[in-house]
C-alpha cells in the first residue's frame, strides 16, 4: 500500500537590505546577528557546509537540519525538523540577489505541514514568538 | 461554527470594528455605543450579539445600566490562522532588516 502524500505549503517572504550579497550572506549564518535563525540559543551548533549539520535549542525546542547547499554569496539551502513540522523535513532557501546598491534577500521555506494537527502547534508556537519578540524589544530599548 | 469563524465575521463589518475601537479605549454604556452610530438601536444591538458571541465583548449589568467591555483575548485566534512559520520569518527578517538600516549600523560603529 502506498502512503499518499501529505498536504503541504510553501511560505515566500522578501525583504531588501542595505548591503550587498556577500555581507548579507556572511551574516545570515552568523549567530552574532540579530534576526538570522540561529541568534538567541539555548545551544547551537552549527555547520553551515554542504551536508553539515545544525541542532538549534530554544526555550526547549529543539530544531534540526543539514545544509544541502551553501553558495557564497546567492544561496543557502537546509533541511529544517522541529516539532512544527511534525517531525518532517522542510526545506529552507535564501538567496541573495544583487539590487542596486543592496540585496534583495529571498526565503522560501517549503514542505510545511498544512493540516489540522500542524495547526495544533499555533497556540504555543505563538506563545514563543510573542514572548521572544518581547525580550528582543526589551534588549533593543536597553542598548 | 468554530471560535475563528466567529471573530472573522464579528470584525468584517465596520461598525462592529469601530464598537471594538470605541471599547478599547474603555468598558461603555450601551446607549453611548448606540449613539456613535447611525442606525436603529436593533441594528447596534445585533452588532453587539456578533460581538458577543465571539467573545470580543463581556456585558454587565449594573444597576439599571448594561455596561458592555471589550475583551482582546479571541482575536490571538485570527493572528494565528497565520501559518506559525510565517510569524517565525517576518518576526526574523524584520529583525535582520534593521540590522543593516544605515542609522542602526553608524550606532553600533561608535
Amino acid at each position: 500500500m502506498t502512503k499518499s502524500p501529505a498536504k503541504t505549503i510553501e511560505i515566500k517572504l522578501e525583504r531588501t537590505i542595505a548591503a550587498p550579497p556577500l555581507e548579507v550572506h556572511d551574516a545570515w549564518l552568523d549567530p552574532k546577528v540579530p534576526g538570522n535563525p540561529w541568534h538567541e540559543a539555548d545551544k547551537l551548533l552549527l555547520t553551515p557546509k554542504v551536508d553539515g549539520f545544525f541542532y538549534w535549542l530554544i526555550q526547549g525546542t529543539a530544531h534540526y537540519g543539514r545544509f544541502t547547499h551553501v553558495e557564497r554569496p546567492g544561496r543557502i539551502q537546509h533541511t529544517w525538523v522541529s516539532p512544527n513540522t511534525l517531525g518532517e523535513e522542510s526545506m529552507v532557501t535564501v538567496t541573495f540577489d544583487k539590487q542596486g546598491s543592496g540585496t534583495l534577500m529571498t526565503l522560501v521555506h517549503s514542505g510545511l505541514p498544512d493540516n489540522d494537527k500542524g495547526k495544533g502547534h499555533e497556540g504555543g508556537w505563538n506563545y514563543f514568538l510573542g514572548n521572544f519578540t518581547k525580550q528582543y524589544e526589551g534588549a533593543s530599548a536597553q542598548r | 461554527m468554530d471560535q475563528l469563524t466567529n471573530v472573522l465575521t464579528a470584525i468584517s463589518h465596520p461598525s462592529r470594528r469601530a464598537i471594538i475601537k470605541q471599547l478599547a479605549k474603555g468598558p461603555a454604556r450601551f446607549l453611548d455605543v448606540a449613539d456613535r452610530f447611525d442606525t436603529s438601536l436593533n441594528a447596534t444591538t445585533k452588532h453587539l450579539k456578533l460581538l458577543e458571541r465571539a467573545g470580543l465583548i463581556e456585558r454587565e449589568k449594573q444597576g439599571r445600566e448594561v455596561i458592555i467591555s471589550f475583551r482582546p483575548e479571541p482575536l490571538q485566534a485570527v493572528a494565528g490562522w497565520v501559518h506559525p512559520y510565517e510569524q517565525f520569518w517576518n518576526t526574523r527578517l524584520d529583525q535582520f532588516e534593521q540590522h543593516f538600516k544605515p542609522n542602526k549600523r553608524k550606532k553600533e560603529k561608535k
